[in-house]
């Protein structure tokens, strides 16, 4: 049927009981004024669902009937207009809702969830798809009735499956697959798409048009997406929600080759909430001259070479850094039972397994850290936070919680599939799109007790490459986000088959890498590093932190594989979930930076044609 | 609406999607396309700024690529312009309503010389891919059009060299049929035409109105379970250089309005209509009428559908409606004339080496012939003006009086076909093989419908069969051509009717699929109607889909096998229709 652009995966929610919504809020807050009647449409076969949906199961005596069922919906409008050398590549406005439904059967502490199973192509009706954009009744009603029915279908195979499975392990899982909560209704004004203020095809073409002057850029791309998203949220448990969201970006890859062949990429990006926020043509130009000029100094720069000793994050690196490496640790929840173990292995080794599950109160950075996750935070010092959110996609209220404190890990991040060491969510199952809602973090933010000020840090840090008798040191001034830098899907496939084994290990991608050599203070632009082996487990021992910090807004990914891993910070707007990391510079004792690796590209046979600089 | 991908998607897999538009009795009449081949514009058309600078970055490619070794001998830039308005809608509701403009830029490269290149299939090995383009800009700037044809001929170059190492390697040690021997590419004279560049400006309102109306009908069925309605106007231009002097522009624009229902039968099997409308002038739009009469016949079949009983297999004498026919001889004998089927090991050559001889009863004539527009009234979708190597489009007699006299060509020569008929076509993106343009079957042993149907029974009576097959409605199929597999064919039909010779009414039936293989099916055609009949669709190989027609009268098949269709075992919806409940749950408003 309509495709099911964002197909949700098995590793699916969780549950709620019927009893509990029976006796809950009956409507609290009438539906609001605004001709939506998707609510009343998903009320009204709920209603069907709860009551009347049953399959008798030969063999058994009870009919087969939901303890859970959820309804969810997506409104988006979405602008996006790409551009590259100030010439328009594509301008387009769309408008689209999608509908993802859930069953569930069995119950709280025993269901059809947290199952990989051996799932196929179900056919074109499925419980999930594109529906009508008209927000009206009829046609949202007939959409979820088959939606419900496949859902439902396909819950009452996976429970029989899951359970046939769990006869055959030796040991039965002892954690609940679902938590218990209180239902929320919460149905907030719909934000209406406002994108008419200013001329973007035409920004988009005079901002790109500033890489024009930089005729050794081989590929360039500007991308202006804006979003507005309604997510709707119904469950048999008596949650009702309605909430808006909208995200504006400006996004930006650059490719060229050194002239040894190495391939060379850098990016830029810039995100706000709503498009009038976005920085104008000026601000975006220099912004592309200031990554486009580091990215020619790096085609000029000596290859990096093998290196051991101490590295200094300045803040612009460290915060995309802690983006990375605690993005999977923070996760509580239990990963899924997976029939296949090949799952398990993918987990492993892109980094999705947390290495702070089951490790409440032991220290994991140094004695004065504090670490927070706040939704409710809009600004840190007046730069806006993207990360924010009321409720989460499971509708459970998101809590500001205290993940570090002096140093020891007090809080895992929870959507409501329980973990071992906590059975409730707090507010943290989130996803973009309907993808499965899972722990993430909205805005992260990293503090001290003991900091310095960037000159000591430096000091220290000097000092320390002096006591090993090295001849130079490291210093990171700014990561790699590889999805906005590569241009060509076919790089980038290359670079993930590369990293695909170490990013489970520690491996990170450094962009712009300077030795610094201790005898004069120089500074020497290296390329082609890449750091390995830099796990969680190396923030225990910080060598410094600065007084400094960096607001680092980005998009974590929402593709399979991706989310929840190591490279789930790497996401784009289009497809990706807002968050903020604020954090300050970060002296590690001792980092492994390889140097420059790989096969070399050949450089184009015919010279490149003339690129003027003004059009 | 192709069929599920099952089976593996292979070079072999053909699939097809065809629905057709009956026509009023009236013998073909075919429309020439207006040809303009001395090289100035016509009147009203300007030369785009693009191929200015698709030749240049084309010169410099040549300068440099041409003398390496190996040398890049030919190099053709293409350059797309889509501009497509979709509206679309679902159980009473929009789904989308959008419009887009883009460019996309292909490149071929071919490295060694006319008689080897990087093209060539040695053994078993698939020939090098460098990836399907890349988009340009629709602005017109050319420095950065040439920026992209740079990077992209490049990187193609690049690929067909070391393709063609690999092959000069593999040919020494693999065996050569005698197929296999014919040239990689033909030598055409090169083409200057500058036609005007097509576009459309249309107001999506009307249109959203429309499909909304077209589609909140079919939930007055409670047997339909969903449906689709989807309005598509295009507008296409292409942009073509080639190193040997090609210069083409042309365009052209389409609009199709396609009607799509899903139900299921009580043993969980799914039951489809489609039906489609094409058309290339505005003023031709199919009114509300035509689209109600439609959404009629969909209904009634359907629900008949739903509630027909299973058939068995069986095998016995069959009569297939023209739009029917069309399918079949689409799937069982055009896929099989096309050109480089006749030349790839892997291939079966069902009709490699009987050109000349007669595979078809002696009254039936096939031809393709894409520079017809319409036949009749009905727009054909497989007309166009140049195909997708530049070669202007050409009517092929396939077969003549039963004889099969050519193939399809694209510029894949074969042993006694040196040169490309204008058959290379190709989905943007993919590299062009020889495909079916219009598809039209002729017979001078024609009959009334009427006529036919009382043919039909006599046989059944004749063979003592208890039944007689009428075919109505197909919705496309596979045939296998490949070695690997049998040369067999199968069809699925939509729309099955029993026909009793004692002279009681026509059932409509389901669960069967037509197979058989080609050589012997072709030759069990007795007689046919008088009436030819259009399918317009889209037609899945190899090279990505494309637009095609085909075009038949009914005919009437001695003997057809039918089998057990495969089918889902997901029974239908636990709880009726939400519109259609008489259980007044929910209705809380």
């Amino acid at each position: 049927m309509k495709r099911a652009i964002h197909h949700l995966t098995t590793l699916s929610l969780l549950a709620l009981s019927l009893l509990q919504a029976a006796t809950l809020h009956a409507r609290a807050k009438a539906a609001p004024a605004d001709n939506d009647r998707t609510i009343q449409a998903m009320r009204d076969e709920m209603a069907r669902a709860k009551t009347r949906l049953e399959l008798s199961i030969p063999g058994t005596d009870a009919p087969v009937r939901p303890y859970f069922v959820q309804y969810r919906l997506l409104d988006v409008d979405v602008k996006t207009v790409i551009a590259e050398f100030g010439a328009l590549l594509s301008s387009t406005t769309t408008r689209n809702r999608f509908m993802a439904v859930e069953a569930r059967i069995g119950g709280y502490k025993l269901d059809s969830s947290n199952f990989v199973g051996e799932d196929g192509f179900r056919g074109f009706i499925g419980s999930s798809g594109a529906v009508g954009i008209d927000r009206d009744y009829d046609s949202l009603r007939q959409d979820l009735w088959i939606a419900t029915d496949q859902a439902f279908k396909e819950a009452v195979e996976t429970y029989s499956r899951k359970r046939a499975y769990l006869s055959s392990l030796a040991r039965q899982p002892d954690m609940d697959d679902f938590s218990r909560e209180q239902p929320i209704v919460s149905v907030d004004p719909r934000l209406e798409p406002d994108w008419s203020a200013r001329n973007w095809d035409q920004e988009a073409r005079d901002a790109s048009a500033a890489l024009r002057a930089y005729p050794q850029l081989y590929n360039s791309r500007v991308t202006y997406y804006f979003l507005y998203a309604t997510e709707y949220l119904l469950t048999s448990e008596g949650t009702e929600i309605r909430a808006s969201r909208s995200l504006a970006s400006i996004e930006a890859g650059l490719e060229t080759l050194a002239d040894d062949g190495m391939p060379l990429h850098h990016f830029y990006s810039t995100y706000a909430a709503r498009p009038a926020e976005l920085p104008g043509t000026d601000a975006v130009r220099k912004g592309l001259n200031v990554s486009a000029t580091e990215l020619v100094a790096l085609r000029a720069a000596p290859p990096a070479q093998d290196y051991t000793g101490p590295v200094l994050f300045e803040a612009r690196a460290a915060a995309p850094l802690l983006a990375q490496m605690l993005g999977p640790s923070l996760n509580g929840s239990r990963p899924p039972l997976a029939f296949a173990p090949v799952m398990d292995q993918i987990l492993t080794s892109f980094g999705g397994k947390s290495d702070w599950v089951g490790r409440i109160g032991a220290r994991v950075f140094p004695a004065g850290v504090t670490l927070v996750d706040d939704p409710s935070a809009k600004d840190y010092r007046g730069q806006p936070l993207l990360g924010g959110f009321s409720v989460d996609e499971e509708g459970v209220r998101a809590q500001k919680l205290t993940l570090v404190e002096n140093g020891a890990l007090k809080n895992l991040l929870m959507s409501r599939r329980p973990g071992p060491d906590s059975d409730r969510s707090n507010g943290h199952g989130r996803s973009a799109f309907l993808n499965d809602p899972r722990p993430t973090m909205s805005n992260l933010l990293f503090s001290s007790s003991e900091t310095v000020s960037s000159d000591e840090l430096r000091k220290r840090f000097l000092d320390k490459c002096r006591e090993e008798k090295l001849a130079y040191c490291i210093v990171v001034r700014e990561m790699d986000n590889p999805i906005l830098s590569f241009d060509r899907q076919d790089d980038f496939s290359e670079l993930l088959a590369s990293l695909g084994g170490g990013a489970g290990t520690g491996d990170r991608l450094p962009l712009v890498v300077y030795r610094v050599y201790p005898a004069d203070g120089r500074e020497e632009l290296v390329r082609g590093s890449r750091i390995i082996g830099l796990s969680v487990r190396a923030l225990r021992n910080l060598a410094g932190i600065g007084d400094d910090s960096y607001v680092h807004n980005y998009m974590q990914s929402q593709i399979t594989g991706f989310a929840g891993t190591a490279l789930g910070a790497f996401g784009t707007a289009q497809g990706g979930l807002p968050a903020s990391v604020v954090a300050p510079s970060l002296l590690f004792d001792e980092v492994e930076v390889r140097g420059a690796r790989g096969e070399p590209k050949r450089l184009p046979l015919v010279s490149a044609p003339q690129l003027t600089a003004t059009r | 609406m192709t069929t599920p991908g099952r089976l593996r998607v292979s070079p072999l897999l053909l699939v097809l999607s065809l629905l057709g538009v009956c026509l009023p009795a009236q013998l073909p009449v075919a429309q020439a396309a207006p040809r303009n081949g001395d090289g100035r514009p016509e009147a009203n058309a300007a030369r785009s700024p693009l191929l200015g600078a698709m030749k240049a970055e084309l010169d410099r490619s040549l300068d440099v690529l041409g003398k390496l070794d190996p040398p890049a001998y030919f190099i053709g830039y293409t350059v797309t312009e889509t501009q497509r308005a979709d509206v679309s809608g679902s159980n009473g509701a929009l789904l989308t309503s959008a419009e887009a403009k883009n460019r996309w830029l292909e490149v071929a490269v071919r490295s060694g010389s006319y008689d080897l290149d990087n093209t060539r299939k040695v053994g078993e090995r698939m020939a090098g891919n460098a990836g399907p383009g890349s988009p340009v800009p629709v602005d017109d700037d050319a420095e950065v059009l040439r920026r992209a044809i740079w990077l992209e001929t490049d990187r193609q170059y690049r690929a067909a060299a070391e393709a063609l190492i690999k092959i000069k390697t593999g040919k020494e040690v693999k065996v050569q049929t005698a197929e296999g021997q014919a040239p990689d590419f033909s030598r055409e004279t090169p083409r200057t035409s500058i036609g005007p560049q097509a576009s459309f400006t249309l107001d999506r309102r009307p249109w959203e109105q429309k499909v909304r109306a077209y589609t909140r009908v079919f939930r007055d069925s409670p047997a339909i379970i969903n449906s689709i309605v989807t309005f598509a106007a295009q507008a296409r231009n292409q942009y073509q250089v080639t190193s040997e002097g090609t210069q083409l522009q042309f365009g052209e624009v389409r609009y199709r309005l396609e009607l799509f229902i899903q139900g299921k039968a009580p043993d969980g099997m799914d039951i489809n209509r489609y039906f489609n409308f094409d058309w290339v002038n505005p003023a031709d739009a199919p009114d509300e009428k035509a689209v109600a009469a439609a959404e009629a016949t969909m209904r009634k079949e359907l629900e008949g559908l739903v509630a027909a009983p299973l058939i068995e297999p069986t095998a016995g004498p069959a009569m297939l409606t023209g739009r029917a026919a069309a399918v079949f001889f689409h799937e069982v004998f055009g896929h099989r004339a096309e050109g480089h089927r006749q030349k790839d090991i892997m291939e079966g050559q069902t009709f490699a080496r009987k050109v000349g001889e007669p595979i078809l009863p002696d009254f039936l004539s096939i031809t393709d012939d894409p520079t017809m527009k319409r036949l009749a009234t009905t727009d054909l979708l497989g007309y166009y003006q140049f195909d997708d190597e530049g070669v202007p489009a050409q009517r092929v007699p396939l077969i003549e009086h039963g004889v099969l006299r050519n193939f399809e060509m694209s510029r894949s020569p074969l042993i006694g076909f040196p040169n490309s008929n204008g058959h290379g076509r190709r989905q943007l993106g993919f590299a062009p093989v020889s495909r079916q343009g219009n598809l039209i079957v002729q017979s001078n042993k024609a009959v009334t419908n009427a006529q036919l149907r009382a043919k039909l029974v006599e046989l059944i009576k004749s063979q003592g069969k208890p039944f007689g097959l009428l075919i109505d409605d197909i919705a496309g199929g596979f045939t296998f051509t490949g070695r690997g597999q049998p040369q067999a064919f199968q069809v699925l039909p939509l729309v099955v009717y029993k026909v009793f010779p004692d002279g009681r009414p026509d059932e409509l039936v389901r669960g069967v699929d037509i197979v058989g293989t080609p050589l012997v099916s072709l030759t069990k055609i007795v007689a046919t109607g008088d009436t030819p009949e259009v399918f317009n669709g889209y037609c899945g190989a190899e090279s990505g889909s494309v637009p095609v027609a085909a075009a038949s009268p009914a005919i009437l098949i001695s003997e057809l096998e039918v089998q057990k269709k495969e089918t889902s075992t997901d029974k239908p919806p636990i709880l009726p229709p939400p519109a259609h409940d008489v259980v007044k749950t929910g209705a809380s408003q």
